[in-house]
This record gives C-alpha cells, sequence and structure tokens, in this order.
C-alpha cells in the first residue's frame, strides 16, 4: 500500500500516511475526543472564533491511535514522542489553547525534540538561542545561508547550490549564494540572535510566503522563489525622494512540489500564530510578520490618531503615524515580539502602494 | 565477588558521580557541590553527542576552597561570590556587578605582562580578595558555565569568555598563530589557558546563547565556526581549514572552520558576537 499523497510505503492497516499524514482510509464519522464545552453566550466573540480555528483539528481519531499537532496539523500515531515529529512542538493540551484573542504562541519545544524528514532527523537543542542538529542519510541534503552554519562533521560535503536552479535572484539587494550540504554525516545550524527556532513541514504541494531575512535551512526538496510584496511607500525630505519597503521589497516562497519537506526559519523573540477566516483582517506590524499562506493578501494601512485640532500640540502630532500591514484571509499568519523599528515612520509620505488610511 | 566488597567500599559505591565535572557527591545531593550540576535529572546529550550545559538551579551553591558561589538568574545569570578570608578570584574588571564596601581590589601582574592589548586597550586583570561579597554578570543573553578544576587539568578559553576564576588556578594566555589572520582579520587571537597546580580550582565561563559539551575521542574531529569555539582541553588540537565552495562562479566563495581533533572536551557557544572592547 503506497499513499496517495507523498508515494510512501505504508504497512496495511494505517489509518495515515506514517511519513506525511494524509489520510489513507475514510475518515471516521464522528470526533471520539471529548467535544469542547458549549461556551457561555458571554465568551467573546474571538474566542469562539479561535475555537472554530481548532476544531477542524479535534476531528483528529485519537480513537484509532492518531494524534494531530496544534501547531502545524500533522497527523501521527500517538504515544510515539512527546514532540510532534513533524515540528517538535510539545504535545501537551495546555500548550494549544489560543490567548483570548485568538493567537497561538509557538508550542514550548521540548529541548532536544527530534523531527523526522526523509530518513534524516533533526534535533533542536538550546533555549535562548537554540540550535538545529541534523542526521542526514547519504540521500538527503540541506540548504542554507553559510554564515548559519555552526559545526558539522568532516565527512559531510558541502558545496555552492547551482545557479541554474534559480537562484539568479537578488536577496534584498545582495547576492544570495546558498550552500547546500549533502549527507551521510550531521551538520547544525543556529543564528546569532536570541529568539525561537521555527520548524515549518510543508505537506507536498504547500507553500509558504516568508518575510526576508528569517530562513535558516530547508531541505532540498523544498522549492525557492520569491516574489515583489508591492508593499512600499515614498518620504519626501526636501527635494529627495525616498521609497521605504517595510516587509521588504521582495518575499519568498518556499513550496514542497511534490514531497513533504522541512522548512526551518529563525524568529525574534516569542511567535504567535493565527488563522484568518475568508475575508478576516488583522493589522500587524510589517516587521513583525514572519510568514503567512499564500491565500493571504496583504496591503498598507496608515493610521493618525486623534489629537485635537487648532493646537500645537496637534500641529506636531500631524506627523504622528502608525504604519500598519494589513493582513486579509483566510490562511495562516504569524508573527513575532521582536523586530525592527520602521524606518522614517513619521516621515513625509508622498505616495505609498495601494493603501488603506484612518484618520481618527 | 559481591562478598569481599567492605563496608567502607560499599559506602563509597552510595556516592553520586557528577556526569558534567566528575566530582563525587554524597548520594542524598541533588546538585553536585563541584559544579552545581542537577544530580537526579538525567543528562540531555544529542544524537550527535553533544551535552547541554546543565541548567544550574537558581541558588545552587558552590563550594571551592573556604568560599561559595551562587549562581543566580534565567537569561542573563550572575554569580555572587562569598569569599572566604584569604581567599580570591580574578576577572576582567568590566564584569563586576556589585561587591561589598569592604572587599579590596587589586590588579594582577602578569608575567609576560601588558604586551596582549586589545582594540588599543590594555588587558588588565582585576582580584577581589576575601572575606566578602562580590558579583559577575555579563551584560548579554546566555550561560554561565561552571567547570571546577581538578588538579593537573589545563583548559583553552576564547578570550574574553572568561567571566572569574579561584586564585588557585594558574593563568596565561597562549597566541594561536595559525589562527590570527582567519579570526580577527590580523589583529591576533589569544587563547586564555588555565592550568591547575596541586589544588583544585572553579572557572566560571560566560556563553552567548547556549552552551554544547562534546567529549572527542582519540583522532576524532569535528569541524567547528571558529566563532563558536568556547572553551576546550589542552589535549585538544584546533586548526583552521578553508572550505572552498563551489566551482569557477564563485571562485573567492569559502568559509573558515576550525577543526578539532580530540582527545578531550570541547565547549560551544550557539551566539557569536564579537563585542568591541570599549
Amino acid at each position: 500500500m503506497f499513499c496517495t499523497r507523498c508515494g510512501a510505503k505504508l504497512t496495511a492497516g494505517v489509518n495515515f500516511c506514517t511519513f506525511c499524514g494524509a489520510k489513507v482510509v475514510a475518515p471516521p464519522i464522528a470526533s471520539p475526543m471529548a467535544p469542547p464545552t458549549p461556551p457561555p453566550a458571554a465568551i467573546p466573540v474571538s474566542t469562539q472564533r479561535a475555537q472554530s480555528m481548532v476544531a477542524p483539528i479535534a476531528q483528529a481519531p485519537s480513537a484509532h491511535g492518531s494524534q494531530t499537532c496544534q501547531w502545524c496539523g500533522a497527523i501521527f500515531d500517538t504515544g510515539i514522542s512527546a514532540n510532534c515529529p513533524k515540528c517538535g512542538a510539545a504535545l501537551v493540551a495546555r500548550s494549544s489553547v489560543p490567548s483570548l484573542s485568538g493567537w497561538l504562541e509557538l508550542p514550548p519545544r521540548k529541548d532536544m525534540a527530534k523531527l523526522q524528514f526523509g530518513n534524516s532527523s533533526c534535533q533542536i537543542e538550546g533555549v535562548y538561542v537554540p540550535i538545529a542538529e541534523m542526521n542526514l542519510a547519504p540521500e538527503d541534503s540541506v540548504y542554507f545561508t553559510h554564515h548559519v552554519l555552526l559545526w558539522m562533521d568532516p565527512q559531510v560535503r558541502i558545496s555552492t547550490m547551482s545557479m541554474r536552479g534559480g537562484w539568479k535572484r537578488l536577496f534584498a539587494g545582495m547576492p544570495l549564494i546558498m550552500t547546500q550540504a549533502q549527507g551521510p554525516g550531521h551538520i547544525a545550524f543556529s543564528k546569532d540572535e536570541p529568539g525561537e527556532l521555527i520548524a515549518l513541514p510543508l505537506h507536498s504541494g504547500q507553500a509558504i510566503d516568508v518575510r526576508e531575512h528569517m530562513f535558516l535551512a530547508a531541505t532540498s526538496n523544498v522549492q525557492y522563489d520569491w516574489f515583489t510584496t508591492h508593499v512600499w511607500y515614498q518620504i519626501q525630505n526636501d527635494k529627495e525622494t525616498e521609497t521605504f519597503y517595510p516587509v521588504g521589497p521582495l518575499m519568498d516562497r518556499f513550496f514542497a512540489p511534490t514531497s513533504p519537506g522541512l522548512l526551518l526559519l529563525h524568529a525574534g523573540g516569542s511567535v504567535l500564530v493565527r488563522t484568518l477566516a475568508p475575508g478576516e483582517t488583522i493589522l500587524v506590524k510589517p516587521t513583525a510578520l514572519i510568514f503567512k499562506d499564500p491565500s493571504v493578501q496583504m496591503q498598507l494601512h496608515l493610521e493618525h490618531p486623534n489629537a485635537g485640532i487648532f493646537t500645537w500640540g496637534a500641529w506636531q502630532a500631524r506627523a504622528v503615524r502608525s504604519i500598519w500591514l494589513t493582513l486579509m484571509g483566510p490562511g495562516r499568519v504569524a508573527i513575532q515580539s521582536v523586530f525592527e523599528r520602521i524606518e522614517q515612520e513619521n516621515g513625509n509620505i508622498v505616495n505609498t502602494s495601494y493603501a488603506t488610511s484612518q484618520y481618527w | 565477588m559481591i562478598n569481599d566488597v567492605t563496608p567502607a567500599q560499599a559506602a563509597s559505591f552510595e556516592r553520586i558521580q557528577c556526569q558534567w565535572c566528575q566530582g563525587m557527591n554524597d548520594k542524598a545531593a541533588t546538585s553536585c557541590s563541584a559544579c552545581g550540576a542537577p544530580l537526579d535529572i538525567r543528562n540531555v546529550i544529542s544524537d550527535s553527542g553533544w551535552r547541554e550545559v546543565p541548567r544550574i538551579r537558581d541558588m545552587t551553591e558552590i563550594r571551592f576552597s573556604a568560599s561559595t558561589c551562587q549562581v543566580e538568574g534565567e537569561i542573563v545569570p550572575t554569580a555572587e561570590i562569598n569569599l572566604g578570608a584569604g581567599d580570591s578570584v580574578f576577572f576582567e574588571h568590566h564584569v563586576m556587578l556589585w561587591k561589598d564596601v569592604n572587599v579590596p581590589l587589586s590588579v594582577m601582574s602578569l608575567s609576560g605582562g601588558f604586551k596582549r592589548a586589545l582594540a588599543g586597550m590594555p588587558f588588565l586583570i582585576s582580584i577581589a580578595t576575601g572575606p566578602g561579597r562580590i558579583a559577575f554578570s555579563r551584560d548579554a543573553t546566555g550561560e554561565l558555565v561552571v567547570l571546577p578544576l581538578h588538579p593537573g587539568m589545563e583548559l583553552d578559553v576564547r578570550e574574553h569568555a572568561f567571566l572569574l576564576c579561584s586564585h588557585n588556578i594558574n593563568y596565561s594566555f597562549v597566541r594561536i598563530k595559525g589562527l590570527a589572520n582567519v579570526l580577527f582579520g590580523g589583529q591576533g587571537m589569544y587563547m586564555d589557558r588555565f592550568v591547575t597546580s596541586n589544588m583544585p580550582g572553579l572557572v566560571i565561563l560566560h556563553g552567548y546563547g547556549n552552551v554544547f559539551e562534546r567529549r572527542l575521542a582519540a583522532g576524532e574531529s569535528i569541524l567547528v565556526e571558529p566563532g563558536a569555539f568556547l572553551y576546550k582541553d589542552a589535549s585538544v588540537t584546533m586548526q583552521v581549514e578553508f572550505q572552498k565552495l563551489g566551482s569557477g562562479l564563485f571562485g573567492a566563495t569559502g568559509m573558515s572552520m576550525a577543526k578539532m581533533t580530540g582527545p578531550g572536551r570541547i565547549g560551544i557557544q550557539s551566539m557569536y558576537v564579537h563585542h568591541k572592547t570599549e
């Protein structure tokens, strides 16, 4: 028996592909998990929405020996480990409860959490500046930017990634050189900032948009592309006009076309994720964005606070402005709690990409 | 034969050996008296053999000579020393956090002395002498690595990484000629070397981010990012290898990795910022 989604060979009788989590047989009729108690009428709408976000996951047929990771959605056999084998999230119920406003924090990853990809594995260690340690099988390889390499076995073969494979782009104005490491052997990566290491498993056919400079490493079956963000504003100082890109001029898109892949990102501070319903919007600081599903649309939003009228303070406050990024569902969005200042946020904006604005 | 074991030997078997520093502890102990590592928690070792520096419980007391040391805090930990009379610790002066008024400070005269200039600044080692309390921290996210040195041990440490060291340890520095160009663009690089004479001592290092240690077998080697190197036993050799990447297109692209060859311990840090000396 083979998985219809990823082609992995399966042992007879399993309900889900042990490799990619795809359903092999028809899902069971009813959710055997305890249904959440009906929320009292007074509960905020956001919480109900948050619960509905978790609801599809609650249909995981735990009675059949499988469970679903609340963070990445992977389905796997119950009891095999304390962490999701795809993304390393701790599988404790407490960590999967969203905040009242619907954000789900990246679950506390157990130290030494182990992830499987192909015949290789990845272990994430450390708390302040976590490192990702990979045990590459001979047929597996990963790519990364060379400055994140921490240590490796002498027998690991490294090379630059072929330019013909679409690596011609400029990465935020700089030439992008990717390094590739081929198994067998161990290799480890870390970035020089305190923060979180996010393991994003990509199911086959799944794509994800990532803000520039978040990338740490990816398995070689993950394709890499980029697109222009179309989010910019122009500031005029005297006679000079300068263009700023609060989410960067380009955004990375990672895509696992045929087989599941693993993408490692590094974000500052804490990481929060939420799923937006179709048409649902939220404003985030542009530099806080980590990744989004390609189905999520983004645009600029300018907000002007009310400072009263006809006073010197109001005159000064004209320059005070918040630059936001509107994200519109459906899809997942993730943000980080440590992010850079937006350049020239209070400058004299003369032109922008398509933007909405709000005067209070 | 089990029966041949004398009661005294049996009692000694009931001691717990610390997995981190190999010190022997009373069977009831929950933290190692020499390095503060928890004894009742399993060591965390990754698949490829790296051991995490044990999280020293807040307020664990570590003893050396007639003094005690307490390590407190999580993200930027501090080390608080209660110096016994006659005991002293030495350190770089900028890591001091607070002290009792009456703890005298002096400056160490290094043999071979002050020729070690860092960014134009002389390298000064200060000494605090007991009795009294003094505390240290370095202003960066990281971990304090408590390394008890038993007699005969020699430890090489990345420069500026040591937070403090007990007085009965011999301190010197070695210049790593082979690394000079690669690491610091011709400025040269020194490594601190700590040697114990006949008394056990204590070295506390500060590593940026998280710290991992691994024991290399004789002849076993591993390639480490030079900036991540934190400490090693003197028996571990270090030699820089230039990894050439790619072909003609990127003729100039490459990276240097430090090849560490056993036998001995090697410690690395997961974040490597090079702070300029102010």
